[in-house]
């Protein structure tokens, strides 16, 4: 691209040493959740703790689906995260759209309500949601999981920055001379321009929902329905852990998020608009 | 071996049991945590034979998950399972918050059984006015692991580490200034255990049975601290806080001398703690005639629970039931709260792990001394005030009796909330 | 480059006609997905903390033990030794891992958008302490940390003993997360690595917005990579910096989950690294005192909701226009 500087020829080196040394050190922790799940229990808590994989693997998964119904788990989480995501994409998105291009009354309040609605921490809400999700008979659905997350305060907060500086309002105003109703406006020209942030968002949503245990921990009630995070944890106590099982559980449920992030980081990359954008 | 063990269990109970007439099929649901929850999963077949119309679903989550499950489910007064696991760090709570159903009072009138339960443990789980909210189903009898060969190459003598704290810390310097290793794994230990030895009769650990904060001027408290700063200051206490990697290391690595803990930590030691190190370790008692308890756990039923009457006939094959006792201490060493389980013949049985000790015959025996010691709802919060001054005087140098000063005020102002 | 930048700067200035009904209505339609799920999810929870923090409740009792206190909460938390300890360790963890965050993950990205080849994978490898499970995370640092047996202090002993630059590193095995004065920096070194890869992908996405014409002409201008980076770059990813920021400044300030793994749920010797949420959390389910951790969560609510707005006016401030 542009800011390639032939004079600094001696720069990018230089750079691309530091870069992949932060790489070893981002990766480590990453790398040692697959080698600990093919090591038995008491040589992870030995230190030096194992540098390689052992040969310990088959047995933990058979651990771990003896002591969790872990399928199960796994399907639920990956219900509830697919759910929460599409579900997100597509109200984050109307709704930053509309706090980024629109002029309206009460806009400022209710940005301020998107704003504030992050501001409290979430254990507070336990009590309150689970007598609301009991309430309304939601208590052990996965809708109760994937509703209330659907339209997080920090999406629209994210849609609504990306929307105002990568979409033109010149574009929204040629595309009405052109006879296009609003939400056409939203799905057809709006959306394909903002890529990256669907992408990011995606991301995020995605993992945040796989990896959230507060609201499961209170909302599920039996094993079957548990979310990945919220079984793994009930294998754990301080006193006796198998943990050469709770890491090969982790290392399974960590492989989605790589495929995900696989796929979605070309979108969130590739998805060079400029084009549109010079308009 | 287990299987035949289960087997012969199941034998004997199908043998006593009285066949279940007009019974009509339910669920109880059972919240409980790991490692507690290895206990339903033992009595599940066991009961399935004398009461096969009930149906047992297991609710496990982690151990701080679990209590904040329930305290979520007790405070909207919804979902409740029918039978909770409790453990004697969060017992006094539940108890004192008024959501468990008082076994006391009829129909239960569980107060018949006291005598066949342990008696500090049974006393653990009664409220302010003497009902009683949950029953014992294991008990944690305070001992203290020691390293054989580590002592005798410092010339020390089981002796010198019981007969007094004095000579135990005196023993320390000798154990570092030969071996290298710390006597104990940290200064807290040695509080925790002088705090809960020598206490008056009725008076709990920070309160006194009127609720009152017994901290400031208490000499309890004041030698819990100076023994504890000796042993800081002398370099043989180490800093390493239980249950981290550094503490399976420092087992390993000979780092760790003794060990004052609750029995059970023998079964760890052996299974994954420091499974290399068998038979260089032994039990004795702890120093100066102390006895104090490690661990326990209950079972409670809420009172909002719709399935009561079946829960409490679970609840007593868990807790009063022998087999089932002795299948639970089998499957993961919770040591029995029932008395009767407590003289079958295993408890006779040499312990390889520490080179053929009969212990649990002294284990069973300090059970005995272990005192009621009554517990007060905000344990909790005095046990985090106390732990935070001790680190002002073991690593800031902060004044003993300032730092029980500063702590008794702070209690009685979170207390009084 | 005043010329270059000036499509960005007029889109404010066109005027806008009230022709069309549908401009009225539409922006109320997109947004009332999440009113909606609000309203039904989002704010009884927000009654409920904000009611229960002037009573006194035992959550477990039930609701018949609540007892209203008026401002009792509030008095005793403002007065309140660890909640004061807990909001200092909060602030210092909050600035020594955020702003590192932003001061790598800028230039980081800038860089990145340069590269064509391989910067899949290396973006790849900065994102995954993003999706490591907590667990591994607890169990990898605190063997990583180990004052004896940890590989951090076996390296730097091995630095230590290395002739001309061994003088820079310590003589001693550190204590890290059990020396009071290194729990801080050691916990943040930790939020600081799980977060600074997200920032990028967040500072890459918005510098793909950048239209590339752009950096054409100011390389026909004769500019140079720095100043190309501070007339373009910077200006142009300013509305997601300004996110990015308050994002950190809200979850940091709410911190929890690497001090509690780390730590334990006493936040470390000395509550050194007890973080207000930790705090606050701890009163809640441990100490029982619901009560309190309402009025301590409603008090950094107002903490954090001032830092906010003033990050808005500073970004305000420095763009010269809302964001």
């Amino acid at each position: 691209m542009a800011m390639v500087n032939t004079r600094k020829t001696y720069a990018r080196p230089i750079a691309w040493a530091i870069v992949l040394v932060g790489a070893v050190l981002m990766l480590a922790p990453f790398f040692f959740t697959f080698v600990l799940a093919t090591q038995p229990r008491d040589r992870i808590y030995q230190i030096p703790p194992p540098m390689w994989f052992g040969t310990n693997l088959m047995k933990n998964i058979h651990t771990l689906t003896d002591m969790i119904p872990y399928w199960h788990n796994l399907g639920m989480s990956f219900y509830v995260a697919v759910m929460t995501t599409v579900l997100a994409l597509f109200f984050c998105s109307m709704a930053g759209y509309a706090f980024a291009m629109y002029e309206f009354r009460f806009k400022k309040a209710l940005f301020t309500i998107v704003l504030g609605s992050m501001l409290l921490p979430p254990f507070l809400g336990l009590i309150p949601t689970f007598m609301l999700m009991n309430f309304i008979g939601w208590l052990d659905q996965p809708r109760a999981l994937y509703l209330p997350a659907a339209a997080a305060a920090f999406g629209i907060f994210l849609m609504r920055q990306y929307i105002s500086s990568a979409v033109p309002k010149e574009l929204m105003e040629a595309a009405r001379i052109d006879g296009c109703g609003e939400f056409r406006i939203y799905w057809n020209v709006v959306l394909p321009l903002i890529g990256p942030a669907l992408g990011t968002l995606g991301l995020i949503t995605f993992i945040s929902s796989w990896n959230s245990f507060l609201q499961p921990l209170v909302i599920m009630h039996s094993p079957e329905s548990f979310t990945v995070p919220v079984a793994l944890r009930s294998m754990q106590s301080p006193t006796n852990t198998d943990w050469g099982a709770v890491m090969a559980g982790s290392a399974i449920a960590v492989l989605p998020l790589l495929i995900l992030f696989a796929l979605f980081s070309r979108r969130l990359i590739a998805g060079l608009t400029a084009g549109a954008v010079k308009g | 071996m287990n299987k035949v063990v289960r087997l012969a269990v199941m034998g004997a109970l199908l043998a006593a049991a009285v066949p279940a007439l007009s019974a009509t099929p339910v669920t109880l649901t059972v919240a409980s945590f790991p490692d507690l929850d290895r206990d339903i999963k033992v009595a599940i077949p066991l009961y399935k034979k004398i009461h096969p119309e009930v149906e047992i679903k297991l609710v496990s989550r982690e151990r701080v998950d679990h209590v904040n499950a329930v305290t979520t489910q007790l405070a909207s007064g919804t979902g409740l399972p029918d039978l909770v696991g409790l453990e004697i760090g969060f017992v006094g709570r539940f108890v004192a918050s008024g959501g468990l159903e008082d076994l006391s009072k009829a129909p239960y009138n569980v107060g018949q059984y006291q005598s066949q339960v342990t008696g500090y443990s049974w006393a653990q789980a009664k409220g302010p006015n003497g009902d009683q909210y949950a029953i014992p189903v294991d008990i944690g009898p305070g001992t203290m692991f020691y390293r054989k060969d580590l002592m005798d190459k410092a010339g020390v003598s089981e002796a010198d580490l019981n007969k007094s704290w004095e000579s135990y810390l005196a023993a320390g310097k000798k154990v570092k200034a030969a071996t290298g290793a710390y006597l104990v794994a940290s200064p807290v230990d040695i509080k925790d255990i002088y705090i809960r030895s020598n206490l008056k009769n009725g008076e709990g650990i920070y309160f006194d049975k009127s609720g009152k904060v017994i901290v400031a001027g208490n000499p309890r408290f004041e030698n819990a601290f100076k023994l504890a700063k000796e042993a800081q200051d002398a370099g043989i206490a180490g800093n390493i806080k239980q249950w981290t990697n550094d503490w399976a290391a420092g087992f390993q690595h000979d780092q760790i001398a003794t060990q004052p803990i609750g029995a059970w930590l023998n079964g760890h030691l052996a299974h994954w703690l420091a499974p290399d190190e068998g038979g260089k370790w032994r039990a004795t008692n702890l120093p100066q005639g102390a006895y104090a308890s490690w661990g326990g756990s209950f079972y409670a039923i809420p009172a909002k629970s719709t399935h009561k009457t079946e829960a409490y006939e679970f609840l007593k094959f868990l807790t009063l039931n022998r087999e089932q006792q002795l299948a639970t201490f089998k499957e993961m060493d919770a040591f029995p709260s029932l008395k009767s389980a407590q003289d079958d013949p295993i408890m006779s049985e040499p312990l390889p792990y520490l080179g053929g000790q009969k212990a649990r015959e002294m284990w069973r025996e300090a059970a005995k001394h272990i005192p009621e010691i009554p517990i007060n709802k905000n344990d909790g919060v005095a046990e985090d005030i106390i732990n935070d001054q001790l680190d002002q005087v073991v690593h800031q140098n902060k004044d003993i009796k300032a730092a029980l000063a500063d702590a008794q005020a702070d209690i009685e102002r979170r207390a009084r909330r | 480059m005043e010329s270059v930048l000036s499509p960005a700067a007029s889109v404010e200035t066109r005027p806008r006609k009230k022709r069309i009904q549908a401009w009225k209505w539409a922006p109320y339609l997109f947004i009332s997905p999440f009113l909606i799920i609000f309203c039904v999810f989002g704010i009884f929870p927000l009654v409920f903390s904000a009611t229960l923090s002037f009573a006194q409740w035992d959550p477990a009792a039930g609701f018949g033990a609540i007892k209203w206190i008026h401002f009792d909460n509030y008095k005793f938390v403002l007065t309140d030794s660890w909640f004061w300890k807990s909001l200092g360790n909060t602030v210092y963890i909050a600035i020594a891992s955020g702003l590192p965050q932003h001061l790598v993950a800028i230039p980081f990205a800038a860089f990145l958008s340069t590269v064509i080849r391989g910067r899949n994978a290396v973006l790849g490898a900065y994102f995954m302490p993003f999706i490591t499970s907590s667990v591994a995370i607890a169990l990898i640092f605190s063997s990583l940390f180990s004052k004896d047996f940890g590989a951090i202090n076996a390296i730097l002993m091995w630095l230590h003993n290395v002739p001309g630059i061994g003088i820079i590193f310590p003589d001693h095995k550190i204590d890290w997360l059990l020396d009071t004065s290194l729990v801080k920096p050691t916990v943040s070194f930790v939020v600081f690595w799980r977060y600074v890869g997200w920032n990028t992908v967040l500072y890459l996405a918005a510098m793909q917005t950048i239209p590339e014409d752009l950096y054409e002409a100011a390389t026909l201008d004769g500019a140079g990579t720095f100043r190309k980076f501070w007339h373009i770059t910077l200006p142009m990813i300013r509305p997601m910096m300004f996110f990015a920021v308050s994002l950190t400044l809200i979850n940091n300030l709410q911190l929890f989950e690497e001090p509690f793994i780390l730590l334990g749920d006493n936040g470390g010797i000395g509550q050194a690294g007890m973080t207000t949420a930790m705090y606050m959390y701890r009163t809640a389910f441990y100490f029982s005192d619901f009560g309190t951790a309402c009025a301590i969560s409603w008090v950094m609510f107002i903490v954090i909701a001032v830092l906010s707005y003033g990050n808005h006016k500073l970004f305000a401030l420095a763009g010269g226009k809302e964001e």
